[in-house]
């Protein structure tokens, strides 16, 4: 894997990702956010509470669809209380990443590790968007008595997985060779 | 077998340079994998903290009785908690004496006590008069207070958590 992530790096950097990533580190937000000791130190804080609030947001409408928590309520319920926070926590991920993505363009975009995060992270977008739907439209026709059929309590830890892979892909970011 | 390393003259110098200690720090996956482990354990806690934080606050939720949402969320919190700490203290062990000289480490210790004994304090005393306010939205201010040094404490042991990364090389 290791061999892969080498290979795929050393090919972003032929490409017009270099290029781009020069000159974002010439724009002034970059020297903003690299000038100031404290930049991406608390960009990635911004970050990790922001996963925090999506990722426990998941977790918990997964397990109410699962029956291991959050019984004493319907699937409606427990939706309208997660739901907005999984997407508005996603809009401040997404914001406090591109505040690091701006503050470490190389570090970031010649880096085999994040685009597979990336790729990872539209997979799980489009998984969860088609998922919610399809539970809506089941649980309203179904009333109060709807249970969910195996393939979509699966579904649901499938996009819990998927959350974990994206988290280890963001730390090993690090770790992959520019 | 020959060591490498010098004779510990503190505790911290023995927990770093055991076994366990270099093990860690010379293995190329260790220390990225327990992190990563800690990040999805950490990321949990707080998450499941902040809910029940919010629901004390009045912010979120308000509909669930406040025991239920502590049954509900308290398990997992406990759970990664566990995680967290376990793989915390792996992280520990291999570069023990350069984290015991960082402050932001120490903050995180101080915060953590402070995140545990706000707990402890919201649970004996507080929750004691919990039937009398476990539906309603508004709480009292005991709760909410216990809801916000919460959330200050576990936003600051990120924080600190994430100084640790950047300060390393300052201090020691």
């Amino acid at each position: 894997m290791g061999d892969f992530f080498y290979g795929l790096t050393d090919w972003l950097r032929t490409t017009f990702l270099l290029d781009w990533a020069f000159w974002i580190e010439t724009t002034g937000f970059n020297q903003v956010l690299v000038t100031n000791f404290w930049g991406v130190p608390l960009a990635q804080v911004m970050h990790i509470i922001g996963i925090g609030a999506a990722f426990a947001a998941t977790l918990m409408l997964t397990l109410r669809i699962s029956n291991l928590a959050g019984g004493a309520r319907t699937v409606p319920e427990v939706s309208s209380r997660y739901m907005p926070w999984i997407w508005w926590g996603l809009v401040w991920i997404v914001v406090s990443g591109l505040l690091m993505l701006w503050a470490e363009p190389v570090r970031n975009m010649i880096n085999g590790v994040f685009w597979m995060k990336m790729l990872l992270l539209v997979v799980t977008v489009l998984i969860t968007l088609a998922f919610q739907g399809a539970v809506r439209k089941s649980a309203t026709a179904s009333g109060p008595a709807w249970t969910a059929s195996s393939g979509v309590k699966v579904t649901g830890w499938l996009i819990v997985i998927l959350w974990c892979l994206i988290m280890a892909h963001g730390r090993w970011i690090a770790y992959a060779p520019v | 077998m020959a060591s490498y390393y010098p004779e510990p003259t503190n505790i911290w110098e023995s927990i770093e340079y055991s076994s366990l200690g270099t093990s860690i720090a010379e293995s190329l996956w260790a220390f990225p994998t327990l992190e990563t482990l800690h990040v999805i354990a950490l990321v949990t806690v707080f998450g499941t903290i902040m809910i029940m934080d919010l629901r004390l606050l009045g912010l979120a939720g308000n509909k669930w009785a406040v025991t239920q949402m502590s049954k509900d969320t308290l398990p997992w919190t406990w759970g990664a908690f566990v995680l967290a700490a376990i793989t915390g203290t792996l992280l520990f062990t291999s570069k023990a004496s350069t984290y015991m000289v960082n402050p932001y480490f120490l903050i995180k210790l101080g915060l953590l006590a402070l995140a545990g004994l706000n707990m402890l304090y919201f649970h004996f005393v507080t929750y004691k008069t919990v039937t009398d306010w476990d539906a309603a939205p508004t709480l009292p201010t005991g709760a909410k207070v216990a809801a916000t040094v919460s959330l200050v404490a576990w936003i600051g042991v990120v924080f600190c958590g994430r100084a640790i990364g950047f300060t390393l090389g300052i201090y020691y």
